[in-house]
Formats: C-alpha cells, sequence, structure tokens
C-alpha cells in the first residue's frame, strides 16, 4: 500500500501541507516499513493547472490513499475517479499523520472518497459520466447541423465541387489543409464530411479531411509545444501532415479495389 | 493567485464558450428567417433530417461510451504507457490512444509527466497518433461512410500511426 502526504519538507518529520495541490512535496510512504520517496510537486508554484500536477503525481505513482488538509473537489474528483481515496483535515508532522491513518484515528473531519460498495453505484457513475461527455459535445455538435442546413438552403450546390477538382492529390492537400485548421469532437468532422460527399467531392478530399481533423491539431500547436517541447511538436505535427496525406491516398484506393467502385 | 479552485472556473468558462458557435448559428438564423422564410424553413428541415438520421447512431455512441466508462479508468491509460519502448509498450501505447476520451488539451499534462518520468517519444507520438480511431464514435462513422470504408481507415490509421511513432523517435532525438 502507498499513501502520498501533502508536505512542506522532504521528510517524514515535516508539516503536512495544508493545500495538496501546491503543497511543496508530495511523501510517498509505505505505512508498513515506513519508507518513503519525497518528491517536488510540479505545481507548487501554485500556477495554471496545479491541482492536476499533483493529481498526476499520485496517479503516476499508483498510491491507494491521500492524506492532506484540504484538496480541491475537482482534485478529489479526480483522485476518486483512479480509484484513490483522500482524507483531508489532517495536521501535524507527515509521520504523525500516517500513523494516524494506520491506527484508524482521523477522527477530525475526514472528507473519504467512498469506492462504489455496490454494483449499481459503478453503472451509475458510468451513465452520468457518459451523459456529461454527449451534454459537452452537444452544443458544437448541434450547432455545426444547423448550418450545414444553412449551407444546403442557402449556398450554391457547385461551390464545394468548384473548389475541390476531383485530382487525387490535389484534393487530398486541400482535405488535409481543411482539416488542419479546424478541430474539435471527430463526431463533428464525421457529420461534415458526409456532407462533403452528398455535394459531390471527393472521396480522397473527404478521407483527408476527416483524417487531418483528428490527427493534425494546429490550433492546438502552442499548448502541445508548451507541454511536449516544441521540436516535438512541430516534428510530430509534420509528419502527421504527410502522413495523413499517405493514409487517405492508401484508404481510397484499397476502398476502391476491394469494392469495385470508382 | 492561481490555485486548485481555477479548474472548476475554467470549467464554466468552456461551458459557456461552447455556446457562443451554436449561438452565433442560431443569430444567422435568425437573420435568415427574416430575409427568407422559406430558405430558412428548409434550412431547419434539413439540419432536423440529419438529427433525425443519426439518433440510432448516436444511442450506440452513448452504449460504448458508458461501457468504455464502466471499465476503463484514466489510471490503466496512464499505466500503458508507462512501459519502456519496447514492442509491447508500442501496442500498449497504441491501445491507450485508442481508447482514451475527452479533448487532447486535458491529456497534455499527463503526458508531460509521464515524458518526464521517461516515456519514449515514439510511445507519446503513438498515443496521439491513435486518438483519431474513436471506437465510440464507430457507429456514426459507419453510418455515414459504409463499414469497409471504417474498416480500412481505421487500418491505415494504426499503421500509419506506428510509422509516425518510429519517425518522431528518430527525428526528435535530443
Amino acid at each position: 500500500m502507498k499513501i502520498a502526504v501533502s508536505s512542506d519538507s522532504s521528510n517524514l518529520n515535516a508539516r503536512v501541507a495544508l493545500r495538496f495541490g501546491i503543497s511543496p512535496y508530495l511523501i510517498i510512504v509505505d505505512p508498513e516499513t515506513m519508507e518513503f520517496e519525497a518528491i517536488p510537486n510540479p505545481g507548487a508554484a501554485g500556477k495554471q493547472a496545479a491541482g492536476v500536477q499533483a493529481v498526476v503525481v499520485a496517479i503516476s505513482k499508483e498510491v491507494d490513499t491521500v492524506l492532506t488538509g484540504y484538496c480541491s473537489p475537482t482534485a478529489v474528483k479526480y483522485l476518486a475517479d483512479n480509484g484513490i481515496d483522500v482524507v483531508t483535515g489532517l495536521k501535524g508532522t507527515v509521520a504523525e499523520a500516517v500513523a494516524q491513518y494506520r491506527k484508524q484515528a482521523c477522527t477530525i473531519p475526514a472528507r473519504r472518497m467512498d469506492k462504489p460498495d455496490f454494483a449499481g453505484a459503478a453503472l451509475l457513475h458510468a451513465l452520468k459520466r457518459s451523459g456529461m461527455q454527449i451534454v459537452n459535445l452537444l452544443p458544437i455538435f448541434v450547432g455545426v447541423v444547423l448550418l450545414i442546413g444553412l449551407f444546403k438552403a442557402f449556398i450554391s450546390i457547385d461551390l464545394l465541387p468548384s473548389i475541390f477538382s476531383g485530382n487525387a492529390l490535389l484534393d487530398t492537400l486541400l482535405g488535409t489543409g481543411l482539416g488542419s485548421i479546424l478541430a474539435g469532437n471527430p463526431l463533428n468532422s464525421y457529420v461534415i464530411g458526409g456532407e462533403m460527399l452528398e455535394q459531390g467531392v471527393s472521396l480522397f478530399a473527404m478521407t483527408a479531411f476527416i483524417t487531418a481533423w483528428v490527427t493534425i491539431g494546429l490550433v492546438q500547436l502552442p499548448a502541445e509545444m508548451a507541454a511536449l517541447g516544441k521540436k516535438f511538436a512541430l516534428i510530430r505535427n509534420a509528419l502527421s501532415m504527410v502522413l495523413c496525406m499517405v493514409i487517405s491516398i492508401l484508404t481510397v484506393l484499397t476502398y476502391y479495389t476491394v469494392s469495385g467502385s470508382n | 493567485m492561481n490555485t486548485e479552485g481555477n479548474e472548476i472556473f475554467a470549467d464554466k468558462k468552456s461551458g459557456f464558450k461552447k455556446l457562443i458557435f451554436p449561438g452565433c448559428v442560431l443569430m444567422i438564423y435568425g437573420i435568415a428567417v427574416v430575409i427568407s422564410p422559406v430558405g430558412a424553413a428548409m434550412a431547419f428541415r434539413s439540419s432536423t433530417g440529419i438529427l433525425l438520421n443519426l439518433m440510432v447512431p448516436l444511442g450506440l455512441v452513448f452504449t460504448l461510451m458508458v461501457f468504455m466508462n464502466l471499465f476503463l479508468k484514466p489510471t490503466h491509460i496512464v499505466r500503458f504507457l508507462g512501459k519502456g519502448s519496447s514492442s509491447r509498450g508500442i501496442i500498449l501505447s497504441a491501445a491507450a490512444g485508442i481508447i482514451s476520451m475527452g479533448p487532447i488539451y486535458a491529456w497534455y499534462p499527463l503526458l508531460k509527466e509521464l515524458r518526464k518520468n521517461g516515456a519514449a517519444n515514439s510511445l507519446i507520438a503513438v498515443f496521439l497518433g491513435n486518438r483519431a480511431v474513436k471506437p465510440f464514435l464507430l457507429p456514426v462513422m459507419i453510418s455515414y461512410f459504409g463499414l469497409m470504408y471504417v474498416a480500412l481507415l481505421t487500418l491505415f490509421t494504426v499503421s500509419g500511426s506506428l510509422a509516425a511513432g518510429y519517425l518522431v523517435n528518430t527525428l526528435a532525438k535530443d
């Protein structure tokens, strides 16, 4: 078993830090042997997503329980989703907090996330989570569908085929370019892609469009560079652009060969 | 001072942002009704037709999402990605990318941390490439493009992501 304790310093005699997300250290302790590892909290500076970074440390270290003074509801939710219990309201040193927890002496106001104790609870949680995911993607999805309706009613049906010439290479390039600058849930790209086909746009262009939509993120490039480094992000996106075109052409050519259509 | 509480504020802010696009489309509808009521009615009928056609596939999407939420936790995905750059690690990273859900920016802090802890560039690239395969959206995709096309695109996308992993690892070496 592993316990993570928010701490002001890097040893067992340090005080339990009040706030989990911005505590200077997380001490990962084995309560049986009291062996420990002190990990500097990447979110200690309190900058953006501080809580998430401490949560990531707890998850990646595979801890079972977090002991702290206070933990935000969002961090508690993330931890609970990963099967990690959270006990708040702890004071004193790290060693004392662990001892208190071991003796089940946490009579102080504690917040413990209950794991589902009956089969239906897990299903209810999954239903609720899925419902939220669907609700989250609905506004943009409905907006896209309404926009397609406007497009069909007011824009000439010759417009799209006039942009996409029917040339496999050129259409693939245009589809990749268009898909690269747009972003969002792939569901929207399928609806737009379906409409493109209906309007006479080639399968090459549509395939490149829906592939680029999910594999290339020009809009998200700054975020990817910040998280994974400029070099990695630029190389990955440039490669994805080339591979997107290769994937599209291979998919369509194989499809035509297998289905016997063109 | 920025603290954990900001995440909740950020959630509300992004929730509001999501309404800007459909709000703008509704405004265009409002203008269309004034300019051309017949055209606006046609547009609305066309949109409701698309929505009705997607009801059954969306129902299946919801069912698949429930199953994935029931049996897969983010911690499983994180653990998949932590395994070296062996062929097993690559397969697990591909699987992690396929089953991961939610917007990509939500995964960046996690990927950053994993990379700092030694996850290879190839695994991160394979994970990101395989996010293009969305099992829970397959019903919608198949209803639009057919089973054979979707199967081929999925096959080539997974193969492409493996190639991307290899190439990124070679080219992005520090």
